[in-house]
C-alpha cells in the first residue's frame, strides 16, 4: 500500500483529463432553490422531486447536461508490484485495476489458450452500502459483465497467453477494485482494466529442455497484444422517460433502469446490457448507441495519450 | 418429440389435476426480414406445484424450466421496504450450486419482474421466484423469463404488463436464428436474449454475447418482438385452457 | 363505455390487457356513466387496466372484476376468515390468516367480552372472524362481532374436526349464493363445513372417515367440470369409491 501511495504522488503530473466541459458554469438554480440549507433539506427529504427539478431544466444537481460524462481521470502503472495497473476516476468514482500474471497449464478442452480471470471487488470501504463478507450480487454482477466482455470483444486473443501448447500458459489475474463508489462502475471497471492491459508487460517464459522447467526472465518483458478496444457508456431511465448518460451513485439509486453499451473502435457493440427495468425503443438504445461511439472516441483518446506520456522519459 | 410430448402430457394429467397445454408454435420455416420468425415447440403448465402459491413449468424445445412463486409472504425486517414489495429471485441450476453467471441472470429476471409487477399494491411483504433448470439445450434465459412471467401470474400478483423471453442468434453467415438450440449457441458468432413487454412490444431487458454491428441489433430486436407476439399469444391460449373448466 | 366490457364479460383476460373509453365528440353532452371496478382491474388515467390474469364476470348493474384462481390470500374489508391464534400479547391475539402480515384480534371483539369477563381463547384455536381493517398500509384486524355486538356465527370454533386449504378461487364458489358445489355435497351425508374466504376449510362429521371423504371431494373438485364432479359425487354416494 506503501508503494502505491508514493507511486500515486510520483506520477501525478502525469494524469489527463477529458471530459466535455472545459470551465464550470453557473447554474441557473430555480429560485426557490437558492437557499443552500433549503435545497439540502428537500434534497434529503424528497430526493426524487429535487432530481426532477432539475431535469425540468434540462440539467442535474451537479451542474451537467444529461448528455454529459464526468471528468474522467486516468493513471497508470500505479502499483509496482503489479505487471500492469490503472486508476481511474470518473467523477468521485474510483477503480483501480492490477493485472497480475501466473503460470499454469492450459485448461484441457484447448490446450492452446490461456485463462483471463477477472474480479471485481466492492470493499466496505467504497461505500456505506456495501457490507464486509463474501461478494455481494452488485460485485458478482460487475465481475460477470466484465468477463463477459472480455469474451465478446476478444481484447485479448487468449491463443497469444499460451507458452507451450498442452503445457505452459499465462493466468491473467485482473483484480478490479472499487475505493470510492459514486455510480457508474462499470464504465470505471472496463476504461481501468483496459488501461491495465494495456500498460501489463509479462516477462519472457522459456521452457528448460532438460528439466522441462519454465524460467522466467524478468529482465526482458513485453506488453500484451491488445486486439480490440472496448470501452463502455452507461445510462439511466429517470421517471420513466428521461435518459441521463454517467449516473452518479445517487442518481442510480433513484433510477428505474440502467443500460450499459460497450463499443469498440470498429464501432460494434460488444455488449448491450439492461438487466430489467423500464423498457425502452429500439430508437432510444439507437441514441444510447451512438452516445457510446462518441464516448469510445474520447476515452481512446485519453488511453493513448497517458501512455504515451508514460513512455517519454522526464 | 411432438408425439412424446403429448403423451407425457397425458400422464401427468393424471397425476395433477392441473391443466396441461402444449402448443406448437413453429411452422413458417426461416428468419429474414419479413417472414415471421420461428421458434421451438413451446409447452406451459401452470399451477403444477402444491407448496408454492404461483408455479410453472416452461418447456422451449428440450429446453426446460420450472419456476415457483411464494408471496406475498412475511418479510424479514431487514430486507422491508416501507413502500413496496421486496422481491428476490433464486436460481438453481441442474447441478451443482449457483454460480456468478447465475447471480448476474437472477438480477436480470429480477429487474424485468421487478418493472412489470405492481409491487407498491403489497408493501412490506416478500415476493420470492424460485427458477430450477430442468434441462437446458440453449436460449435458457429466455425460457427463464417466459416461465418467471407464467408463474407470477399464476400467483396472482397484480401486473402492469406481461414479458416475453427471445434470444437470438447471429450464426457465421451473419443469419438471425431465434430461439436456438445448444449446439446453435454454441456456433454462433453473437447470441442476444431480450424481454419484449406486452403492451408496447419496447425492450425490457437485453443481455449479450459476442459483437455484433448496430444493424444486426436492430434486426435481432425487430425479430424479437415479431416472436414475442407469438408467445404472448401463447400465454393467452394457455391461460384460456386454464380457466375453460371454470368457464 | 359498458358496452366496452360486455363484449368481454366471460373471456379469459391477461395483465396488461387495457379497456380504454374514447368517447365520441357527439354524445358527450349524454349522462357520464359509471362503472365499479372490482379485483384484478385498476384505473389509470383514462383507461381501465388487468393486473390479474382470470374471467371477467360481471354483476348487475355496472359492477366487472376479475375472478381468478390464487392461492395466497391478501386480506380484504368485511371478509371473513379462518384464522389461527399465534400468540397472546397483553389486549390483543395475534392471528394467522394466511396473509403477508399476523392480524390482530382485540379480546374485546367477542361477545359479551368485558374487561372483567376475558373470552376463553388459547393459542392455537381457530377463530372466524371478519376483517374491520384491511388496506395494505395498515395492520389488518379482526372482529368476532357484528356492528350489534352480536356473534353472528363468529368467534372460536374447531373441536375435532379438520381444517385444510383449497384455492380461493374454490371458496368463493363455495360461498357463492345457490352453489352448485355446495348444493352437490349437501346431499352426501350430514356434516359440518366453515368456509374461510382464506382458502381454509374446516369439516366435521359423524365419523372421521366421512370428514375425509368430505375433505378430498372438496380438494378434487378444484379443476372438474360440473358433470365431471356430478359424476365423483354419484359414484361416492353409492358408496362404489
Amino acid at each position: 500500500m506503501k508503494h502505491l501511495l508514493i507511486n500515486l504522488v510520483s506520477r501525478g503530473t502525469e494524469m489527463n483529463f477529458v471530459g466535455f466541459r472545459s470551465d464550470v458554469r453557473t447554474l441557473d438554480e430555480p429560485t426557490w432553490l437558492t437557499k443552500n440549507t433549503m435545497a439540502a433539506g428537500f434534497k434529503t427529504a424528497e430526493p426524487l422531486e429535487y432530481h426532477r427539478s432539475f431535469l425540468k431544466e434540462n440539467c442535474r444537481p451537479d451542474g451537467r447536461e444529461l448528455g454529459e460524462f464526468r471528468t474522467t481521470t486516468l493513471n497508470i502503472g500505479s502499483i509496482s508490484t503489479a505487471d500492469g495497473s490503472a486508476l481511474v476516476k470518473i467523477g468521485n468514482t474510483t477503480v483501480m485495476c492490477g493485472i497480475k500474471g501466473e503460470l499454469a497449464n492450459p485448461p484441457v478442452d484447448a490446450p492452446n489458450k490461456g485463462y483471463i480471470v477477472p474480479n471485481v471487488d466492492l470493499p466496505p470501504l467504497c461505500s456505506s452500502r456495501f457490507r464486509p463478507g463474501p461478494p455481494g450480487e452488485r460485485a458478482q454482477a460487475a465481475s460477470q459483465f466484465i468477463a463477459d466482455v472480455i469474451e465478446s470483444s476478444a481484447v485479448i486473443q487468449k491463443e497469444d497467453l499460451c507458452i507451450v501448447k498442452g503445457k505452459l500458459c499465462w493466468v491473467l489475474y485482473c483484480d478490479i477494485m472499487c475505493l470510492d463508489f459514486d455510480g457508474n462502475l462499470l464504465d470505471a471497471c472496463l476504461i481501468a482494466l483496459l488501461a491495465a492491459l494495456k500498460n501489463a508487460r509479462l516477462p519472457e517464459v522459456t521452457v528448460n529442455k532438460e528439466t522441462e522447467a519454465p524460467e522466467v526472465n524478468l529482465e526482458s518483458r513485453r506488453s500484451l497484444n491488445i486486439h480490440k478496444h472496448p470501452v463502455g457508456a452507461s445510462f439511466i431511465v429517470f421517471d420513466d422517460s428521461i435518459m441521463i448518460v454517467d449516473p452518479t451513485a445517487e442518481e442510480e439509486s433513484l433510477s428505474t433502469a440502467t443500460i450499459t453499451v460497450v463499443t469498440d473502435e470498429e464501432e460494434r457493440l460488444c455488449a448491450l446490457h439492461k438487466p430489467g427495468g423500464t423498457s425502452l425503443s429500439g430508437e432510444k438504445l439507437q441514441n444510447c448507441i451512438s452516445r457510446a461511439t462518441t464516448r469510445h472516441k474520447e476515452v481512446r483518446k485519453l488511453i493513448d495519450k497517458v501512455i504515451q506520456s508514460a513512455k517519454t522519459p522526464k | 418429440m411432438p408425439s412424446s410430448l403429448s403423451a407425457q402430457n397425458k400422464n401427468k394429467r393424471r397425476q395433477f389435476p392441473a391443466t396441461v397445454f402444449w402448443f406448437s408454435l413453429g411452422i413458417v420455416m426461416e428468419v429474414c426480414g419479413s417472414s415471421s420468425p420461428t421458434l421451438r415447440e413451446f409447452g406451459c403448465e401452470q399451477n403444477l406445484l402444491s407448496r408454492p402459491d404461483g408455479s410453472s413449468s416452461f418447456v422451449q424445445g428440450d429446453t426446460s424450466v420450472l419456476a415457483g412463486v411464494y408471496g406475498p409472504a412475511e418479510v424479514k425486517v431487514s430486507k422491508e421496504i416501507y413502500d413496496r414489495a421486496t422481491l428476490e429471485v433464486v436460481m438453481q441450476p441442474k447441478v451443482g450450486l449457483p454460480t456468478v453467471r447465475e447471480r448476474a441472470r437472477e438480477q436480470c429476471v429480477r429487474e424485468t419482474c421487478k418493472a412489470s409487477l405492481l409491487s407498491t399494491l403489497h408493501p412490506r411483504s416478500s415476493l420470492t421466484l424460485v427458477l430450477q433448470v430442468v434441462h437446458d439445450d440453449g436460449s435458457l434465459l429466455s425460457c427463464f423469463l417466459n416461465s418467471a412471467c407464467m408463474a407470477l401470474m399464476d400467483a396472482g400478483l397484480p401486473m402492469s404488463c406481461l414479458f416475453a423471453g427471445v434470444t437470438c442468434a447471429i450464426d457465421t453467415d451473419g443469419q438471425v436464428i431465434t430461439d436456438p438450440n445448444a449446439a446453435q449457441e454454441k456456433e454462433s458468432r453473437a447470441l442476444m436474449t431480450f424481454a419484449i413487454d406486452s403492451t408496447e412490444r419496447r425492450v425490457m431487458m437485453s443481455s449479450t454475447r459476442g459483437s455484433f454491428t448496430v444493424h444486426e441489433l436492430q434486426q435481432c430486436i425487430a425479430v424479437s418482438q415479431k416472436a414475442s407476439d407469438k408467445i404472448f399469444q401463447f400465454y393467452r391460449d394457455s391461460v384460456r385452457r386454464r380457466y375453460s373448466k371454470t368457464l | 363505455m359498458q358496452a366496452c366490457f360486455k363484449d368481454k364479460v366471460g373471456d379469459v383476460l391477461l395483465p396488461g390487457d387495457v379497456f380504454s373509453f374514447q368517447m365520441p365528440e357527439s354524445i358527450t353532452d349524454s349522462k357520464p356513466e359509471k362503472v365499479v371496478c372490482g379485483p384484478g382491474l385498476r384505473r389509470n388515467g383514462d383507461e381501465v387496466l388487468v393486473c390479474k390474469s382470470g374471467i371477467l364476470r360481471h354483476k348487475q348493474p355496472n359492477l366487472y372484476w376479475i375472478d381468478s384462481q390464487q392461492r395466497r390470500y391478501v386480506p380484504g374489508k368485511g371478509e371473513s376468515v379462518i384464522g389461527i391464534i399465534t400468540a397472546k400479547s397483553g389486549d390483543i391475539f395475534k392471528v394467522d390468516v394466511g396473509g403477508s402480515e399476523q392480524a390482530s384480534l382485540s379480546y374485546l371483539a367477542f361477545e359479551g367480552a368485558t374487561k372483567r369477563n376475558r373470552p376463553n381463547v388459547q393459542v392455537g384455536d381457530l377463530v372466524y372472524s371478519q376483517f374491520i381493517i384491511a388496506n395494505k398500509d395498515m395492520e389488518p384486524e379482526l372482529v368476532c362481532i357484528d356492528s350489534c355486538g352480536r356473534a353472528n356465527g363468529m368467534g372460536v370454533f374447531g373441536a375435532g374436526g379438520l381444517l385444510f386449504k383449497v384455492s380461493l378461487g374454490l371458496v368463493r364458489r363455495l360461498l357463492a349464493p345457490q352453489s352448485e358445489i355446495a348444493k352437490d355435497l349437501e346431499k352426501m351425508f350430514p356434516f359440518e363445513i366453515v368456509v374461510g374466504m382464506n382458502g381454509r376449510v374446516w369439516v366435521k362429521s359423524k365419523t372421521i372417515q366421512q370428514t375425509l371423504i368430505v375433505a378430498n371431494l372438496l380438494e378434487s373438485c378444484e379443476n372438474m367440470t360440473a358433470q365431471q364432479r356430478q359424476t365423483l359425487f354419484r359414484r361416492v354416494a353409492d358408496g362404489s369409491i
